[in-house]
């Protein structure tokens, strides 16, 4: 158990390595310097090499990478030169109100979506399952921020229950966490997208545990259709569930994105897309390795938790 | 006789599906007494499954009783509620399945698996169900029970795990216990130890069972009484002494003499049922067999004909028979052949002298010498490296003769479907040669290679997997010849309609895909495929294994009847004996990747000599009640041990009865018994020759033939 | 009742056929000893049964419908319902539905009906593009590195974990800040990296379908690699690939109404419905309903009836192969 742990933490190591390395060639295709935001677009061309040569930026590629890979062992992401400010310090900063915000979304569209796909495979082909499944696949194939805006066009102009945006008020992330009003259509309508998602998955999960012959035995032992799920079949459809989970915590980072933008949360996405719309080189580099750091833990994670919970991968 | 623990009573139980709805039981009647077990026989389809679940009310989803009545002493289970029919499940009323491994839940411990019940039903508390299940667990036999509580399902083997789902069902002393195929996924020689097991309980416990099958053998001796099932109906109930001698269902009869027996005479081809079962969501009017039986009448179409006979014997038939069906061939043109005369033996080749390679001189067709295979067994996830190896054939020497058909047994794990696969050359031996007339085809490359692989074809187990399901019959069939550029298209095609023909296929079939055909078909077709090249070899993998009994002797009799007519060399390979027997001139017993004895049918069935071939045969379940149950020994004991780490010296010597020291120090040779007959084998059963050349095993042997 | 019981074969040789055992049945006919093999059942093709599963599946039919309803209005619609979709009109802005503007118009003037329509067609043109870019790259570099295995499997698998941990929409946006307003742009950059999910399918498919005995069989009988490639495996992969068009095309109508929204659209005068929805939040909030429902909605029924087509397929394809 313990030389597998070690064996996938080192392979995820490799990984992250290889993610930098594409991540930083394709933004340096894309942004090859973060000198015209500095200063500005009508710079000479000579002003822009003498800023190029001062920071770095005239030597090869490959020089620049290590130096970056550098930096990134002392967990020094650059400076952002669009918001003058270290990149360490921004994310510092904007982390928290991002993971509060995925947090809770993931936490509570577990909470619906597990045994609702349960009860959805247990009451297969009755009007609540197609509801449900209708339910499931509209918002699945439902832009982020279109299912936001309708969530804010019914609650928060019709309705006028929550605003429709989070205001100036929200700066720290315990303002965050004490503004439920505010964070509420937030939460909802990212859960609501997660929601879609698992449900979906743990359906099909639970309906193929249901057409195991353990099912049959179980039930054949007397045990209640109750006992039968909670003691056989929630564990080992779950099992299954886990990974879909671990491959969710990036999107979160990325479905967090449209929805901060949409409601003007200060998080990690919405400084993200204020440094695309500025090419602030530091801060795009950062936040994508974040991303793919996020999808390799995640995947470890779940990885690990599979192997703790089912015999059959713990001991092979 | 007691009062009946079970009694079932005009039973129909209908499944709805989308669009159709299948009327899988119809009219039932049973009894099962205390301390008796009732055999229930029926193909795949036959619809004794879902017998067996009405009783418990398991159906599956959109089955339902729709009429009838099941009865536990005098509690009616039919219509109670599901609360009252749960505390009767797993408590009163238990069942086994047939698939131990997706039976048990995955990521439960056993201990806990076999506690469940206990604690369920008898409000044990959690100790209490552990010591029960400690108990059972020891009564069915698990070595080391107390250790084993806490392991998981996949960590046993599929005999130990068969035990375990045993403890399960006798945890709290069922009255009734319900065994549906409990024995089909295991090899003989388990099958054999689970078959005692239960019927040791049985009589300590005194449970009524019922003992769902589809294979005549495993009842023959276990069952006092047997009723056979066909299309959803019982259409003949009698003791199973009188049902095995004097039948008088058709289909009883037609399925007996359609069984491949060990003790009979391999020449007499087997009795053939035509044609297929009939689709259960419209099944025909009148007898349900009248479409597939030999004694149909205009009448058997129209009306369906009741349960009649005396009290004992009942039998749903408007033109009974009367016991077995005799079969005697009679050849027209030559009267001074006997009775009896083989099938085979009527077509233009006669089949080969048995004995050592051919006695002119010339080489056998195909030789193995010494070969060797063996599959890496890797760890680490980036570096494969090799750490071990399983040792799946290992030495193995022999040869075939032109036109002789040799079969190969031996149980799962012995080796003989990778030696089918060097046989081939779809793998290449790691050590050792493989060599057809001498040459070793399979080092060859190119077109070299492609024109020598025209000596050797093969047809595999699953029908379903052999065939390309995107391309038509009519391709499939004319690939060969397409490859090797034999023909133009025109004579490609008359080719092709010919083999379908050979093969009883009609020549509609031609345009049709796979998935249109019923395994029996596309096993036909999987033949007809493996003539197309003419080959001097063909290989069959267990070809009838996943076949369903009345089709298995179409099949078999036709692979016997080609493989005359074209005058090849065949290689049955099987883990049915009696298969092997009935298809081959001579048969080799491979045990743990090892030839253990070669020999012909008689000398492998009448004078074995390797303790593990008697052993073999004895455990093979034989259709005769009277064979059955004089039956004592168990067979074989323990498990199969591990091919990658196998046992020294004799590979069997950790099972077998006369193991002596010498047995894990020195590899036993192979001996020669008669010039046909051979064993590795320090202490064996017959007395060998008094030469010892032969004890470098069979190439040796060839040289030193009995010319 | 009783019947003869002793079944004896009578005739047997080369004049009753090629050595068939022939016993008589009591009922005076000859019964052979080797039978035919029964009546062949189904009469249908495998597509033709694919087609007969989808069809049976109302919810997919209902979705085909609707999607050549929209490829039709988006298509043909201009031809019928003319607009001006290049002069901006400050005279017209952001009108409410009319008799002359069915669906009003935006804060350019424009024609929200006729632009629903060119939006359209940008987004079923880019689905198409940046899928076919995608299934291509994917099959074959799932099929290379099925078929080549060993070591080079190893490391083009690993590249493909790799490029999967890097989340989809941040790449695209990243790669968008640099080529975006072209349909061609677009395609590609959304292509390049969908391509992912495929290769691995293709790759599991091909590794299943290489140990099959059908394949061994083509084997057996002297087929070059070639031919098993050609002849078997790639036929066989190729529903796995149909399948995944469809998901592929949904997923990146959604990518592009994100770019959009976001900002990184179509260039004037094309556009797309997420460009239409840029400034959503505005429109909604000064209760323009018509600048945003009726394309959100056209979306999210667009990529819906994908979704439930390529699950419906999924369903159909599965059925023809499994069907036993």
């Amino acid at each position: 158990m313990i030389g597998y742990i070690i064996r996938r933490l080192l392979t995820a190591v490799i990984v992250v390595i290889g993610v930098a390395a594409i991540t930083f060639a394709m933004l340096h295709y894309v942004a090859p310097s973060p000198v015209y935001i500095v200063l500005g677009t009508k710079a000479t061309h000579r002003a822009i090499e003498v800023w190029n040569r001062q920071h770095g930026y005239d030597r090869p590629e490959i020089i620049q990478f290590l130096s970056y890979l550098n930096n990134l062992i002392h967990l020094n992401f650059g400076y952002a030169y669009k918001f003058s400010q270290s990149v360490s310090a921004l994310f510092k900063e904007n982390a928290g109100r991002s993971a509060y915000l995925s947090g809770t979304a993931l936490v509570l569209s577990l909470i619906i979506a597990l045994p609702l796909g349960v009860v959805q495979a247990v009451k297969r082909n009755s009007p609540g399952d197609y509801a449900a499944t209708a339910v499931n696949f509209t918002l699945y194939s439902m832009p982020s921020f279109f299912l936001g805006l309708i969530l804010i066009q019914v609650f928060a102009l019709d309705l006028g229950w929550f605003p429709p945006g989070v205001s100036d008020t929200v700066t720290s992330t315990f303002s965050a966490i004490t503004h439920v009003r505010q964070l509420f259509l937030p939460i909802i309508t990212l859960a609501l997208l997660n929601v879609a998602a698992f449900s979906r998955y743990m359906r099909s999960a639970a309906l193929d545990e249901l057409a195991q012959d353990y099912i049959r035995l179980a039930r054949a032992k007397g045990l209640s259709e109750r006992r039968v799920l909670v003691r056989h079949l929630l564990r080992n459809a779950s099992l299954s569930t886990i990974t879909l989970i671990g491959l969710s915590v990036p999107s979160l980072l990325a479905g967090n994105l449209l929805i901060e933008i949409l409601f003007n949360y200060p998080g990690l996405g919405l400084l993200f897309y204020n440094a695309l719309t500025n090419l602030d080189y530091n801060v795009m580099i950062a936040y994508t390795l974040l991303g793919a750091i996020l999808t390799v833990l995640g995947n470890l994670l779940a990885d690990i938790t599979i192997a703790a919970a089912d015999p059959r991968v713990r001991l092979g | 006789m007691a009062s009946p623990a079970l009694k079932v009573h005009d039973l129909t139980t209908e499944i709805q599906l989308s669009r159709a709805t299948v009327h899988a039981v119809g009219n039932v009647d049973l009894e099962i007494a205390e301390g008796e077990t009732l055999g229930l026989v029926g193909e795949s389809g036959s619809g004794k499954s879902i017998l067996g679940l009405s009783i418990l009310g398991l159906l599956p989803n959109g089955g339902h009783v729709t009429g009838g009545s099941i009865k536990l002493y005098d509690r009616e289970l039919v219509g109670m509620k599901p609360r009252e029919l749960r505390e009767i499940r797993g408590n009163d009323i238990a069942m086994i399945f047939q698939d131990s491994l997706s039976s048990l839940n995955p990521t439960k411990s056993i201990g806990e698996q076999v506690a469940e019940p206990v604690r369920l039903h008898r409000g044990a508390s959690r100790k209490e169900a552990f010591d029960r299940a400690l108990e059972v667990l020891e009564l069915v036999g698990l070595p080391r029970p107390r250790e084993r509580m806490a392991d998981y399902p996949h960590q046993l083997s599929g005999g130990l795990r068969q035990r375990v789902m045993i403890a399960i069902a006798l945890s709290c002393e069922p009255k009734v216990l319900l065994a549906d195929e409990p024995t089909t996924a295991l090899d003989v020689t388990i099958q054999a130890q689970i078959l005692k097991v239960l019927d040791d309980l049985e009589q300590r416990l005194g449970m009524a069972t019922l003992l769902v099958t589809h294979d005549m053998g495993v009842v023959a001796g276990r069952s006092k009484r047997i009723n056979v099932m066909y299309a959803g109906r019982i259409v003949e109930t009698a003791p199973s002494e009188e049902l095995f001698t004097a039948m008088r269902h058709p289909y009883t009869q037609a399925l007996l003499g359609s069984i491949p027996r060990l003790e009979s005479d391999a020449s007499k081809p087997l009795l053939s049922i035509p044609g297929l079962p009939p689709d259960l969501t419209h099944p025909p009017t009148g007898c349900r067999f009248a479409a597939r039986c030999r004694f149909a009448t205009d009448q058997c179409r129209a009306q369906e004909p009741p349960l009649t006979g005396s009290g004992d014997h009942q039998f749903a038939c408007w033109n009974p028979v009367e016991g077995p069906a005799i079969i005697t061939v009679v050849r027209p043109t030559a009267s001074s052949a006997p009775a009896g005369t083989v099938v085979a033996s009527v077509i233009n080749e006669p089949a080969p002298a048995v004995s050592a390679p051919s006695s002119n001189g010339s080489a056998p067709l195909l030789e193995l010498v010494d070969v060797v295979r063996e599959y890496p067994v890797t760890a680490g996830a980036l570096l494969k490296r090799k750490v071990n190896s399983v040792k799946a054939v290992s030495n193995v020497s022999l040869y075939v003769n032109p036109g002789e058909s040799f079969g190969l047994v031996g149980e799962s794990g012995c080796g003989k479907t990778s030696l089918g696969k060097l046989i081939v050359g779809i793998e290449k031996p790691d050590g050792g040669h493989v060599k057809v007339n001498g040459e070793e085809l399979f080092r060859k490359r190119g077109g070299e290679l492609r024109r020598a692989r025209r000596v050797v074809q093969m047809m595999f187990q699953d029908p379903y997997g052999s065939l390309d399901p995107r391309m038509r019959v009519r391709s499939i069939l004319r690939e060969p010849m397409q490859i090797q550029g034999i023909g133009s298209t025109k004579d490609q095609d008359k080719r092709v309609r010919e083999l379908l023909g050979e093969v009883g296929l009609p020549v509609n079939a031609l345009e049709r895909y796979p998935h249109e055909f019923s395994g029996g078909q596309r096993q036909r077709i999987a033949l007809a495929r493996a003539l197309v090249l003419e080959p001097k070899i063909m290989v069959a993998d267990e070809p009838v294994s996943a076949l369903d009994v009345s089709i298995r002797s179409q099949v078999l009799n036709l692979m016997k009847r080609l493989q005359a007519e074209h005058g090849m060399a065949s290689i049955v390979i099987s883990h049915d004996l009696a298969v092997v027997k009935y298809l081959s001139d001579r048969i080799g017993v491979m045990y743990l990747g090892r030839l253990v004895e070669l020999g012909t049918g008689d000398d492998i069935y009448r004078r074995a000599a390797h303790p593990y071939t008697d052993a073999l045969i004895k455990t093979i379940p034989v259709p005769d009640p009277a064979i059955e149950k004089a039956k004592t020994e168990v067979g074989i004991r323990g498990e199969l041990p591990s091919p990658i780490d196998p046992p020294s010296g004799c590979r069997f010597r950790t099972r077998c009865p006369l193991a002596q020291e010498i047995c894990a120090e020195v590899e036993p040779p192979m001996r020669r018994f008669s010039p046909s007959h051979q064993a590795a084998c320090h202490f064996p059963l017959q007395t060998p020759e008094p030469e010892t050349a032969a004890a470098n095993g069979a190439t040796s042997a060839a040289a030193t033939g009995v010319s | 009742m009783a019947e003869p019981q002793d079944i004896s074969a009578v005739g047997f040789g080369e004049d009753l056929g090629q050595g068939v055992a022939l016993i008589p049945a009591p009922s005076g006919g000859l019964h052979q000893l080797v039978p035919d093999a029964g009546d062949v059942y189904a009469t249908s093709s495998g597509w033709r049964l694919a087609w007969r599963e989808y069809a049976s599946n109302k919810l997919a039919l209902i979705a085909l419908a609707l999607l050549i309803l929209v490829v039709l209005f988006c298509f043909v619609g201009p031809i019928f319902y003319h607009s001006n979709q290049t002069l901006s009109n400050p005279l017209d802005q952001t009108q409410p539905p009319s008799a002359a503007h069915l669906l009003g118009t935006d804060e350019n003037g424009f024609d929200e009906l006729g632009r629903l329509m060119l939006g359209g067609q940008s987004a079923l043109e880019i689905g198409a593009y940046a899928s076919l870019v995608a299934i291509v790259i994917g099959t074959l570099y799932g099929a290379i590195a099925g078929l080549v295995g060993g070591v080079l499997d190893a490391v083009l698998m690993r590249f493909v974990d790799v490029l999967l941990s890097i989340p989809f929409l941040i790449v695209v946006l990243v790669l968008a800040t640099k080529y975006s307003g072209t349909v061609l742009d677009i395609s590609l950059v959304l292509g390049i990296f969908s391509w992912l999910v495929p290769s691995r399918l293709v790759r599991g498919e091909v590794l299943t379908l290489r140990t099959r005995d059908f394949v061994i069989a083509a084997q057996t009988m002297g087929a070059n690699r070639r031919r098993v490639i050609f002849r078997h495996l790639i036929p066989n992969a190729m529903s796995v690939t149909i399948v995944n068009i469809t998901f592929l095309i949904a997923d990146s109508i959604l990518a592009l109404a994100l770019l959009g929204f976001i900002g990184f659209g179509l260039q004037f005068p094309n556009t797309s419905w997420g460009d239409m929805l840029g400034n959503a939040q505005t429109y909604v909030t000064n209760g323009e309903w018509w600048l945003v429902y009726p394309v959100g909605g056209l979306l999210v029924i667009v990529v819906l009836c994908f979704n439930i087509i390529g699950d419906a397929l999924r369903d159909a394809v599965d059925v023809r192969l499994r069907r036993r």
